[in-house]
């Protein structure tokens, strides 16, 4: 008779709290619009993977091997093929003209990097190893598919900490960027207008530039060349211009398939006995970190800009702030405070040249990360 | 360069983690660096083109 109820006889309080975290996850996406298209497949796939006897995920029932949740991670995370789709979809969304018209905003997308690199000095303060902080510190990337691929290689254990945390702040970028961008400008530095020179960008430029930008970065580190290549074949199917299908498949049908299939999968990877833990907490708590020091990195690198040059040709501050790779939310939480602030001030186009830019840094990033940390782990 | 990867591999998590940044905020910047150039240069060609 046991072996009738066995469901609900195997339950545990575990298994409880990560039902309501699928259920807190799954109202997140419904009701506040956070990444519902990841969100809501996450916190599915936490709660089947819970389920008494998980047949799903890693069956503990005679007779089913391998569920189909295990089937997933084995061959979409394991293998990193999910994030890597995921990026040649991202590529074929990505229009770079904006930053080929203001050329000089790839630097803020370089220095709004720097909460990558300070999460990660605050994680080895707090007890992590290096490479357990360096996929941490990778939430600051802003950009889910980069923080699944460094966490996958150096610490699985916490992909879905890391990557629940990752989308869920990309979601909140309109409410975490202004509290700090306020902190630390003036109301007359936020006012700063921006001059925009509308000019052609050469077609070769754009088919040259993913060749180029994937042989320099594959050039300086080798072990980016997976994540820079699948998104700079996307950009490359875009602005070839004779691969138009391919290039509304990759940003419709392969981009919306690969996300469903590469939320479920992460949500699966949430299994209570492994994400039950208070330092489950704390990397939550880190990514939040990391996405402030984000935005304080290129807020404040623009104002050192601002410095060397002439008053008339001073960048608004906030554009710093643009230079994660949260794209386009970013920039138009920037464009609303500066309308905000002053009623017709557009500085949308230098936000999103700012915001292209940090897509290529927080790769760039995350490269450089993969690259360095193992020559210092024995 | 091979004796500071040592001395690091030798040092506390931390210290390596400010390698790290170092390393890495440098390897971004250098990288985009060379992105800005190509997009200057193109510029430049394309005005005299």
């Amino acid at each position: 008779m046991q072996a009738v109820f066995i469901g609900f006889t195997s339950i545990t309080w575990q298994m409880l709290i990560m039902y309501l975290v699928g259920i807190a996850l799954i109202w997140l996406a419904i009701s506040k619009e956070y990444e519902p298209m990841l969100l809501l497949p996450i916190g599915f796939g936490a709660i089947l993977v819970n389920m008494p006897l998980s047949i799903a995920g890693i069956p503990t029932v005679p007779g089913y091997e391998t569920g189909f949740l295990s089937i997933l991670y084995t061959m979409g995370i394991k293998t990193e093929l999910f994030p890597l789709l995921i990026f040649v979809a991202v590529g074929a969304m990505i229009d770079f003209g904006p930053l080929f018209k203001n050329p000089l905003m790839i630097f803020y997308g370089a220095a709004a990097q720097f909460g990558i690199f300070a999460t990660m000095v605050v994680a080895t303060l707090l007890g992590f190893s290096l490479k357990e902080a360096a996929s941490i510190g990778i939430i600051g990337a802003a950009d889910g598919p980069t923080s699944i691929f460094v966490a996958n290689i150096f610490a699985p254990h916490y992909l879905a900490a890391i990557s629940v945390a990752a989308y869920s702040y990309m979601s909140m970028v309109p409410m975490i960027q202004p509290p700090v961008i306020k902190l630390l400008t003036t109301r007359k530095e936020r006012m700063i207008h921006v001059t925009y020179h509308e000019s052609n960008v050469p077609r070769w430029l754009k088919v040259a530039f993913p060749i180029i930008v994937t042989m320099v970065s594959g050039f300086v580190a080798p072990i980016s060349v997976p994540l820079i290549g699948s998104l700079m074949f996307g950009n490359l199917i875009r602005e070839s211009g004779v691969l138009e299908r391919l290039s509304q498949a990759a940003q419709n049908e392969l981009a919306n398939l690969v996300t469903l299939l590469l939320g479920l999968t992460i949500g699966s990877s949430m299994v209570a006995t492994n994400f039950l833990d208070w330092k489950t907490l704390m990397i939550l708590g880190m990514g939040l970190v990391a996405f402030v020091f984000d935005t304080a990195g290129g807020v404040l690198f623009a104002k050192l800009v601002n410095l060397f040059l002439p008053k008339s040709k001073r960048i608004n501050p906030m554009i710093g702030a643009c230079g994660i790779s949260a794209f386009p939310m970013s920039a138009r939480v920037i464009q609303k405070l500066a309308n905000e602030e002053e009623r017709g001030n557009i500085i949308l186009m230098h936000a999103i040249g700012s915001n292209v830019s940090g897509q290529l840094g927080s790769i760039v990033a995350g490269g450089m990360v993969l690259a360095l940390v193992p020559l210092f782990v024995l | 360069m091979d004796a500071l990867i040592v001395s690091l591999q030798n040092s506390s998590t931390t210290v390596q983690a400010l390698a790290v940044t170092a390393g890495g905020l440098i390897g971004v910047f250098a990288t985009l660096f060379m992105f800005w150039f190509l997009i200057f240069l193109s510029e430049r060609f394309g005005k005299k083109g």
